[in-house]
């Protein structure tokens, strides 16, 4: 189990977490850059010093600024860091690399490098130095030795960025198995939601060093917790309701009569009027673009401009309805207020929580 | 209807020419015919003295300047004293160099001028500077007299006059070597296991080799030539280049082309080899 409850100052603000992460569980640090995530894996990893930290790993404190005080130094606290540089050893082989974190003369390391590199297909490429290797080979190659090194934790900083889609989606399916298989607490960062929701079972928000809400990655995306959880996570337009329970929007930009609005996200709108489904606006387009096999359908509602993307292409000037499904109110102050229509047909198809865990982030 | 299918003869490709305008093949040629020639002159300068040496060595006065008894004694102190000086320098400037390139010292540019001033003070001035510095009526002098050491006109004396002028080649190229290496492959070590000094011996120094091997190569160089500073307070015993000087004032030019090829022959070998050595390593982990 990997417990952190800890505060870091930064130059602007301060990062505060507390999270625990499970043997063999994932959790993705979701949010914009410069929100503090990469802060959070290097003070986990003892590279960054922070001002009151509580911090446990399988057992053992890691950090502690109580009394008795604790900071065991990074090259004792077998946490596994893997950045977006795979860091590998330049001067080494392949090989070497990969038995790097393991003592000289250990027996069992031969086999277990055998095992690893069949199941990283990197069996070929252990002669090999890395300034040879592809970029999927090189993080191959850093995800093996910090395996190999058998450490307690693995935590990894947006390590895919640069590497094609399907390669990203390859290594993110490994690395899931074998910390499944090892029942290795692992923590991503990333700043793309969908890397974020393939690799994880709990998704924290974080915006300006605070975790927003943590949850199950469609918990988190279908209910966000706030208003700015729900920007963070995709809900490009907000459009004012006369109440929790409207299914259609008010005619202006300023919030409906109880101060409510809804989150549209582009991705969760359909064409027509359903109002058994969810929140049904009426509009003009005023853009329609290609958004890979769907299309990017600007609308006008109101004073409020709202994108869809949708199946079937709209010129631009056509009068156009659209329901937003299941959309979440937010109240004047941005918190989620409840009572939205409970029997739509995506609540019903939506999938159970991973954690019993709350949605709101411990303070 | 079906379409119908032409082969298309495909268009000359386009060079893209940098700064996006076409630039006449006759200026072009001009351009690379004055680049090259401008780096003949250069090069044929700085090996001028070189050449110089060659064409004005005659077998006669090489034998006639080298036979003498003791005449080799000058070239095996300047080794010896070479060699203390390089261990001085790795042990000692090698710890200073990682601490400028990390920047883990307080107030780090007074550190920095403190080497650049040892590199800009012509090195007479540091002769004369040390004389008040390490002289016999100096604190130093005298601490030094308490333990039946001098540091003029000895041993210790070309050591340190050796020191003074070899130090910031090797500490400046030292810093550059290690800023050279990522810290974050040091913490990827660290993380890895490795406390500080064996991430220091397995990481920062394999990767910072080709630069040190340099900085070393540089400092010998130096080191074995070294005569401003040498001549004020290490006249005696006499090292190589003061052996030249010496012998250029008493018995003129031709005794004294010998021993400078000497200098050249004993002073040459290892920054050329650290050069091909650093080529190597870095040729090495290109795969």
């Amino acid at each position: 189990m990997l417990e952190a409850d800890a505060e870091v100052d930064r130059r602007d603000f301060s990062v505060r977490v507390a999270l625990s992460v499970a043997p063999g569980e994932r959790l993705a640090l979701f949010g914009p850059s410069g929100a503090g995530k990469t802060t959070i894996l290097e003070m986990i990893a003892g590279l960054v010093r922070p001002r009151r930290a509580r911090i446990m790993l399988a057992g053992r404190v890691l950090t502690s600024t109580g009394n008795p005080g604790a900071a065991v130094p990074p090259w004792q606290r077998r946490v596994g860091l893997l950045r977006q540089d795979p860091g590998l050893f330049p001067h080494l082989s392949v090989r070497a690399n990969l038995l790097y974190g393991r003592p000289a003369g250990d027996q069992a390391a031969a086999a277990e490098l055998d095992e690893l590199t069949g199941v990283l297909g990197i069996g070929e490429l252990l002669a090999a130095m890395p300034a040879r290797l592809s970029g999927g080979q090189a993080h191959r190659v850093a995800l093996g030795r910090l395996l190999l090194s058998h450490c307690d934790a693995l935590l990894l900083d947006e390590p895919y960025t640069g590497l094609d889609a399907s390669l990203r989606r390859t290594l993110t399916d490994l690395v899931v198995s074998l910390v499944t298989e090892r029942a290795v607490p692992s923590i991503l960062v990333a700043h793309e939601l969908a890397e974020a929701q393939a690799f994880a079972d709990q998704l924290a928000v974080l915006d300006h060093g605070q975790i927003l809400q943590i949850g199950a990655p469609n918990e988190v995306v279908l209910s966000p917790s706030t208003r700015r959880v729900a920007e963070l996570v995709g809900y490009a337009a907000f459009v004012p309701v006369r109440s929790a329970r409207a299914s259609t929007a008010e005619p202006t930009a300023t919030p409906g009569a109880a101060g409510l609005v809804a989150g549209i996200h582009p991705d969760r709108v359909i064409g027509g009027r359903h109002p058994d489904r969810g929140l049904v606006l009426d509009g003009v387009v005023t853009s329609c673009r290609p958004a890979g096999a769907l299309w990017e359908i600007s609308v006008m509602t109101g004073e409020v401009g709202v994108t869809a993307r949708l199946p079937e292409a709209a010129p631009a000037g056509q009068k156009l309805q659209i329901t937003a499904t299941d959309p979440p109110r937010f109240g004047p102050d941005g918190p989620a207020v409840p009572g939205r229509p409970a029997q739509s047909a995506l609540a019903a198809a939506r999938p159970q929580a991973t954690s019993g865990r709350g949605t709101e982030a411990r303070r | 209807m079906g379409a119908s299918w032409t082969t298309v003869t495909p268009p000359a490709p386009v060079r893209d020419e940098p700064g996006g305008a076409a630039v006449p093949r006759g200026l072009r040629y001009a351009n690379r015919s004055l680049a090259v020639a401008g780096t003949g002159i250069i090069w044929v300068a700085l090996l001028g003295p070189v050449i110089a040496l060659m064409t004005h060595l005659s077998w006669s006065s090489i034998t006639s300047s080298l036979g003498a008894p003791g005449a080799f004694d000058p070239l095996i102190l300047s080794v010896e004293s070479g060699a203390v000086t390089l261990g001085v320098l790795v042990l000692l400037g090698t710890p200073l160099a990682w601490a400028l390139a990390r920047g883990t010292l307080p107030f780090p540019r007074v550190w920095e001028a403190g080497v650049l001033a040892a590199l800009l003070l012509p090195p007479l001035v540091i002769g004369l500077l040390l004389v008040f510095m390490v002289g016999p009526f100096t604190p130093i002098g005298h601490l030094l007299s308490g333990l039946h050491l001098s540091a003029t006109d000895t041993f210790l004396a070309l050591v340190i006059a050796q020191v003074y002028e070899s130090a910031p080649y090797y500490i400046l190229g030292a810093q550059a070597a290690f800023s050279g290496v990522d810290p974050r492959l040091e913490q990827q070590a660290a993380l890895l296991g490795d406390p500080p000094s064996r991430v220091f011996r397995r990481v920062t120094v394999p990767l910072a080799a080709p630069g040190l091997a340099m900085a070393l190569a540089i400092a010998w160089a130096r080191a074995m030539g070294a005569f401003g500073a040498v001549v004020i307070i290490a006249y005696h015993p006499t090292a190589l280049p003061l052996q030249i000087w010496t012998t250029l004032q008493e018995t003129g030019l031709p005794s004294a082309l010998p021993f400078a090829l000497v200098l050249l022959v004993v002073a040459l070998p290892l920054p050329l080899a650290a050069y091909i050595w650093s080529a190597r390593a870095r040729s090495r982990r290109r795969g």
